[in-house]
Formats: C-alpha cells, sequence, structure tokens
C-alpha cells in the first residue's frame, strides 16, 4: 500500500474528529481503515483518546452552586431596586428641567425686580440668578456621582 | 408543508420563544431563571473554567463572578444568540482579567502550560474518597496529567469541541480568534494529547 494512503488516512481520522467528514472522505476512509491495521490501530488510539477526555468529571463542591445562587438573588434584587431608584431620579431630572425652562422668565423678572428694589449691581443678580437656575442641575449630578461612587465601591467589597 | 416541514417550523418557534423568555428573564434579572440557570449549567461551566485555568480555586472563584457578570451584563443578550456561547465568553474574559489583576507581571500566564510536576486540579484532594477516586478511575488521571502539558489554550478548544460539542464556528467566537486557529489548535491539541497519553500508558 502506497505511503500518501496512509498519511491521507491519518489525517482523515483527525479530521472526523475535529471537522467531520464529507461523504467521499468516510467512505474512502472507512475503505482504507478495512485493509490497514496500522491505520486502524490509529484510530482506535484516537477514538480511545477522545473517550477518555469525556470521561473526566471533575469533582464539583455543591455548596459552590448554592452560595452562587444565594449571591445572585441579592445582587438581582440590588439591581432591580437600583434600577428603580435611578429610573426615579431620571423621571424627576427631566421634570426639573422642565420646569426650569418653563419658569426661566419669570424667574428672571423675579431676580431683576429684586436687584433693582435692593440696588444691586447688575452683575451680582444674574449671577444670582445663574445659579439658582444651575443649581437644580448640580445637585442631581452631584447624587449621581455619589451614587456611582458608591456602587463601585460596594461592587469592590464584594 | 409537508410534516417534516411543520415540526421543522414549530421546533424552530419553540426555540425562538425559549430564547426570547431567556433574554426577557435576564432583563428582569429573574431570580427563578437565574437559579434554574445556575443549576442547568454548573458542571459545564465549572469543567470549562477548570481546563482553562487549571486550578480549582481560581475555578471557583471565577464561576461566581460569571454568575455575578451574567446578571449585570443580562439586559445585553440577545436570543439570537446561544446562551452557552455567550457564557463561556464572559467565563474567558474574567478569567483573562483575573490572571491579569493577580499577576500583572505575566499576562502570558495563562496561554503557558502548567509546571512538570503539576497536574490539572480535577478533584479536591481534601475530599477524595476510596470510592470517589475509583470512579475518577486511572484513566482520568493519566488525561489530568496530558492535559496539564498543554497550554490552556488548546485545553479550551478541546472542551469546547469535545465535552461542549460546540461548532467550530461558535467556539471561534467564544475565543475571540479565526477559525483556522480554531482548527489548528484542536488538531495539534489532539495530537499532543494522545503522544502524552502514548507515553504515560507505555
Amino acid at each position: 500500500m502506497r505511503e500518501d494512503n496512509h498519511e491521507r488516512a491519518v489525517q482523515l481520522i483527525d479530521k472526523m474528529q475535529v471537522e467531520g467528514l464529507a461523504v467521499e472522505e468516510r467512505e474512502w476512509l472507512q475503505a482504507h481503515l478495512e485493509s490497514c491495521a496500522r491505520c486502524q490501530k490509529r484510530a482506535l488510539e484516537t477514538e480511545r483518546v477522545l473517550r477518555a477526555l469525556r470521561s473526566i468529571v471533575p469533582r464539583f463542591d455543591l455548596t459552590l452552586v448554592l452560595a452562587t445562587q444565594m449571591r445572585a438573588r441579592v445582587q438581582a434584587r440590588e439591581i432591580v431596586e437600583n434600577a428603580a431608584r435611578m429610573r426615579a431620579l431620571w423621571i424627576s431630572c427631566g421634570l426639573s428641567w422642565v420646569l426650569g425652562v418653563v419658569s426661566a422668565p419669570l424667574l428672571w423678572r423675579a431676580f431683576a425686580l429684586l436687584g433693582h428694589r435692593l440696588a444691586i449691581s447688575r452683575a451680582v443678580w444674574m449671577t444670582g440668578f445663574a445659579l439658582s437656575w444651575v443649581a437644580p442641575a448640580a445637585v442631581v449630578a452631584a447624587v449621581i456621582a455619589w451614587r456611582h461612587a458608591r456602587g463601585g465601591n460596594v461592587g469592590e467589597e464584594q | 408543508m409537508d410534516r417534516m416541514g411543520l415540526a421543522n417550523c414549530w421546533l424552530m418557534k419553540t426555540v425562538e420563544q425559549e430564547a426570547g423568555s431567556l433574554a426577557r428573564g435576564l432583563r428582569q434579572r429573574d431570580p427563578a431563571l437565574i437559579d434554574y440557570l445556575i443549576q442547568q449549567y454548573q458542571y459545564r461551566l465549572f469543567r470549562y473554567l477548570l481546563m482553562l485555568t487549571g486550578k480549582r480555586e481560581e475555578a471557583e472563584d471565577l464561576f461566581q463572578e460569571t454568575w455575578m457578570r451574567v446578571l449585570e451584563k443580562g439586559h445585553q443578550y440577545k436570543p439570537r444568540w446561544k446562551f452557552e456561547t455567550w457564557l463561556f465568553t464572559i467565563a474567558r474574559h474574567l478569567a483573562i482579567d483575573f490572571r491579569r489583576r493577580r499577576q500583572p507581571q505575566s499576562l502570558d500566564a495563562l496561554l503557558q502550560p502548567l509546571g512538570t510536576n503539576q497536574t490539572l486540579e480535577l478533584e479536591d484532594s481534601a475530599s477524595s474518597s476510596a470510592f470517589e477516586q475509583a470512579f475518577q478511575g486511572e484513566e482520568a488521571a493519566s488525561v489530568a496529567a496530558a492535559l496539564a502539558h498543554l497550554t490552556p489554550s488548546y485545553r479550551e478548544v478541546l472542551t469546547l469541541r469535545f465535552h461542549e460539542g460546540m461548532e467550530l464556528e461558535e467556539i471561534a467566537r467564544v475565543v475571540d480568534s479565526p477559525l483556522s486557529t480554531v482548527k489548528s489548535r484542536l488538531y495539534r491539541g489532539l495530537a499532543t494529547l494522545r503522544e502524552w497519553l502514548q507515553d504515560i500508558n507505555a
């Protein structure tokens, strides 16, 4: 028998396990294995190796599953609660922005009137107006940043 | 449509519905679903992590962290993805990050084989009774010793192909490598495993 037939058979034996064979390849290999003891031995050896590989079952501690399930339940509850809190925060953020836009002209007039009555310079009451307009957004941004930092720390502690 | 076609159609619809409800449950962080998934994939995930890291303790830590990450990223899961492919991808990324954090001096540690005197910690030596050892068998010990000589990148494709029965394309997605790389790792891994087992058994 030609040596390149054995080489082809050896390649096909591995290919059968890794990629699978086309019908012609399978038929050719079967015919070759029936007439070649050396390649047949190789095929059996490969099957034995894979059987051995599949037979290994790592010992598994079931308390690990229970601990993981417990931790997952706690984490799931935290994620859901945090999501609800964040949703409420974003809704209030949106509302405060709308109210801020709607009330801006009124607030501007109120600051102008107050500045006029108290004889405060234009730059001062305008700064006061700008601060009062920016304050809610700044508070919300600070709360979000604080919550974010706190969330990160909680994650690290775990 | 013939009967076979109808059956296939029904099967496809069922699979799609299941994937859809899985995605919905993950998005809602349904505790019952998470419990079920942990139960369902416990051995497979642990075996994959053990093959990847070669260390029982590390695999146990990563097992927990993988499920926590599944919870965090649950909203990103798409019904068109196979859950196990997604799960193993998460586990793999965590294993790499974990090793990078622990041993920043050797980023390639995960790609190196275990030392010559080390073996894959397939069982907890403290709890192995004679009965358990009988169940594991001599052959399993030989395989564990042979696997220790392979790099994790070879071990992981071997386990994904021959334990998980994954398609080559799915394996390529999990290990984030081209199909040709996956194939060459499988061929070389199989050849090396065969040689080592022959040597051990000789």
